[in-house]
């Protein structure tokens, strides 16, 4: 991704963050990895975060399918202080927002939604960001991973 | 596939321990977990019930390190292994770029472990996975009780050919590293960039 992708990302997400009062927005992907994220962050484990999010969004998946829907794109859940909104940005990515006021659901929705449509753009792999891959020189990194590996997983 | 974020230049793997109910995929991932140098391990999470028996799954982030430019991180996870649970070891399958399978070596549990076993391959080919290609390691574990199933049964059972196997008593830590060592060996020599 080109360092201006990785600008506008961000930018979209602090928008999200900073017009529906937010508190963090995150954006993962279903297997559980971090894509990018905005607003404070110290409070949580957002690799933790990450993982836990993406295994119940499967899991809800599942129920969906039991009750004849392909999937739920929106969940949320409701607690005393905070709350947690997480919506399907692709097929592949959802967001996650944690909020405080909940008075301020409402804005959160229309914030996630807009949001939606320009991180579908922004989030798809451009020419330059695979070729910036392939610069990469893969038995070199096989080697060096294997060298790690070996290093690290000492018995 | 790992995941790969250009725009963070990271590559995140997931390794998954599979197996049946007590087999000791939580005690294989915890050992890990103590082993490893702090800087290289996030918070390892546990899902488990009141009996200490892993509810959803296991996890803790692994850094690798630097490599080419990409910070390459190993997602560790385990799946529960109640013959109940097989809607929550489906879904964690989904994306994983190695198995550890930690079978039971109690010989009253080898038709537990096979169960388990033809299930994930089943489940592997619902993600469109190939059992006779994808990176599994098969782990005998409990190797100090008396009269453990013998090393190749499962192998034989299951019609598994060249498939990696080790011995561990994952409690002592007794081939606990080796057996991550040679799924992560294997996860990287699949990689393609």
């Amino acid at each position: 991704m080109t360092e201006k992708v990785k600008s506008e990302t961000r930018e979209i997400l602090s928008k999200l963050v900073n017009n529906s009062g937010a508190m963090t927005a995150i954006l993962i992907t279903k297997q559980g990895s971090i894509v990018a994220d905005a607003g404070e962050t110290s409070y949580l484990n957002i690799t933790a975060m990450a993982a836990l999010v993406a295994g119940m969004f499967s899991a809800t998946r599942e129920v969906a399918r039991m009750v004849g829907e392909n999937e739920f794109s929106i969940l949320l859940q409701q607690g005393k202080q905070r709350h947690i909104h997480i919506s399907l940005i692709t097929d592949e990515i959802m967001m996650v927002i944690v909020f405080e006021d909940y008075n301020r659901i409402g804005q959160v929705r229309h914030e996630a939604r807009k949001c939606g449509e320009l991180l579908t753009a922004s989030l798809a792999p451009s020419q330059e960001d695979v070729s910036s891959a392939k610069d990469v020189s893969e038995p070199q990194f096989k080697e060096y991973a294997l060298n790690l590996i070996d290093r690290i997983f000492q018995g | 596939m790992p995941f790969i974020n250009y725009q963070e230049r990271e590559i995140t793997f997931k390794l998954v321990y599979y197996g049946p109910g007590m087999s000791g995929k939580t005690t294989n991932l915890m050992y890990i977990h103590k082993m490893l140098d702090t800087e290289r391990k996030g918070e390892m999470i546990i899902l488990d019930t009141e009996e200490d028996r892993t509810l959803f799954f296991d996890f803790f982030p692994m850094e690798l390190g630097e490599i080419a430019g990409y910070n390459v991180r190993f997602n560790m996870y385990t799946v529960p292994g109640q013959v109940y649970y097989e809607a929550s070891r489906k879904l964690i399958l989904d994306g994983a770029d190695g198995v550890i399978f930690v079978a039971d070596s109690d010989p009253l549990r080898f038709e537990a472990n096979l169960e388990l076993y033809r299930m994930m391959e089943q489940n592997m080919l619902s993600y469109e996975m190939d059992p006779q290609t994808f990176p599994v390691v098969l782990q005998y574990n409990k190797r100090d009780i008396e009269d453990p199933i013998p090393l190749g049964a499962m192998e034989e059972q299951l019609g598994l050919n060249g498939i990696p196997v080790f011995e561990s008593v994952a409690v002592r830590g007794e081939g606990v590293m080796d057996t991550i060592r040679k799924a992560s060996q294997m996860v990287i020599e699949r990689f393609q960039l």
